[in-house]
């Protein structure tokens, strides 16, 4: 056991100091790491679950509103006859609470003044 | 070791004056404790090296009341570990598919015989029973520091010790009978 014991305390002797450029070459590869990382490892690492929480919902709701379409507001048929109809046949037929215009309400008024 | 924590706080803002200063302060210990697991000064300034870039990547993770240069040791502790097992990888599957090249021994010339085999015996240790003798024999830290290190129970570092010293009294041993 006495080699071993030579042998620790051999080791307790030897030293292997930095060199004189060792700071300059980590802050280099420190740069170089900081130049190739994204935003991703800009941020502190507590911060990235919150991220990834909030992208992913953000992705989900784009994803529902490309895939899933809308229900159309009409039908085939009255979207097709849409650019026929007057104003007048506009307010009749479709229900809707807008008031008319005065033009419109003269229009309808008109007929029945008439003998 | 006086340490200026201001310089930690610095640091995660991402002050690069801070991390140089951190750097020039802590080189000497974190070569010291990398050229007691490796020997050549290429092998020590590289792990170095990735030890500073590991540091400064989870450097957030340093609570302020932490002990600084003691989570510092610890990450080049574990660095040294990680490497060790790689390398003991590598000398594995250069035994199976390469015998010649694996004979190769990494004791320098000019070493005394005794001291050389010495040498060897100890880097045939197992990682986990070579880190925390060395740190014991060479470094002479105590029990409970090496517990604290390696995240190990003091009761599981004075095991390994003991593992440690039987198996190289074991290969000295034998090393000493081929000779007579």
């Amino acid at each position: 056991m006495n080699q071993l014991r030579d042998f620790f305390e051999a080791e307790k002797k030897r030293i292997v100091a930095p060199g004189p450029f060792f700071t300059a070459r980590v802050m280099a590869r420190l740069k170089q790491q900081a130049a190739e990382n994204g935003i991703w490892d800009m941020m502190p690492r507590s911060m990235r679950p919150v991220l990834a929480v909030a992208l992913a919902l953000i992705l989900c709701f784009v994803a529902f509103e490309f895939f899933i379409p809308q229900l159309p507001q009409r039908g085939v048929v009255e979207s097709f006859l849409e650019s026929e109809e007057s104003p007048t046949e506009s307010f009749l037929y479709n229900d809707t609470d807008v008031p008319a215009r005065q033009v419109v309400l003269q229009q309808l008024i008109a007929p029945e003044d008439q003998p | 070791m006086d340490f200026d924590r201001e310089l930690v706080v610095r640091a995660k803002t991402g002050d690069r004056s801070a991390c140089e200063t951190i750097v020039e302060q802590f080189s000497p210990m974190v070569f010291r404790l990398i050229s007691r697991f490796f020997r050549t000064r290429e092998d020590v300034e590289d792990l170095a090296q990735d030890v500073f870039l590991k540091v400064f990547a989870r450097i957030d993770q340093v609570r302020p009341d932490e002990n600084f240069p003691g989570w510092l040791a610890r990450v080049t502790v574990n660095t040294c570990y990680d490497e060790l097992r790689k390398t003991r990888r590598r000398k594995v599957a250069l035994e199976t598919y390469g015998p010649e090249m694996a004979g190769q021994l990494s004791v320098a010339p000019q070493e005394p015989d005794s001291l050389g085999k010495a040498r060897l015996a100890v880097q045939q240790l197992d990682p986990k029973l070579r880190i925390p003798l060395l740190l014991k024999e060479v470094e002479e830290m105590s029990v409970e520091e090496i517990a604290r290190m390696m995240g190990l129970t003091q009761t599981n570092v004075k095991v390994r010790l003991f593992r440690a010293r039987k198996k190289l009294a074991s290969m000295l041993g034998d090393a000493e009978e081929h000779r007579k």
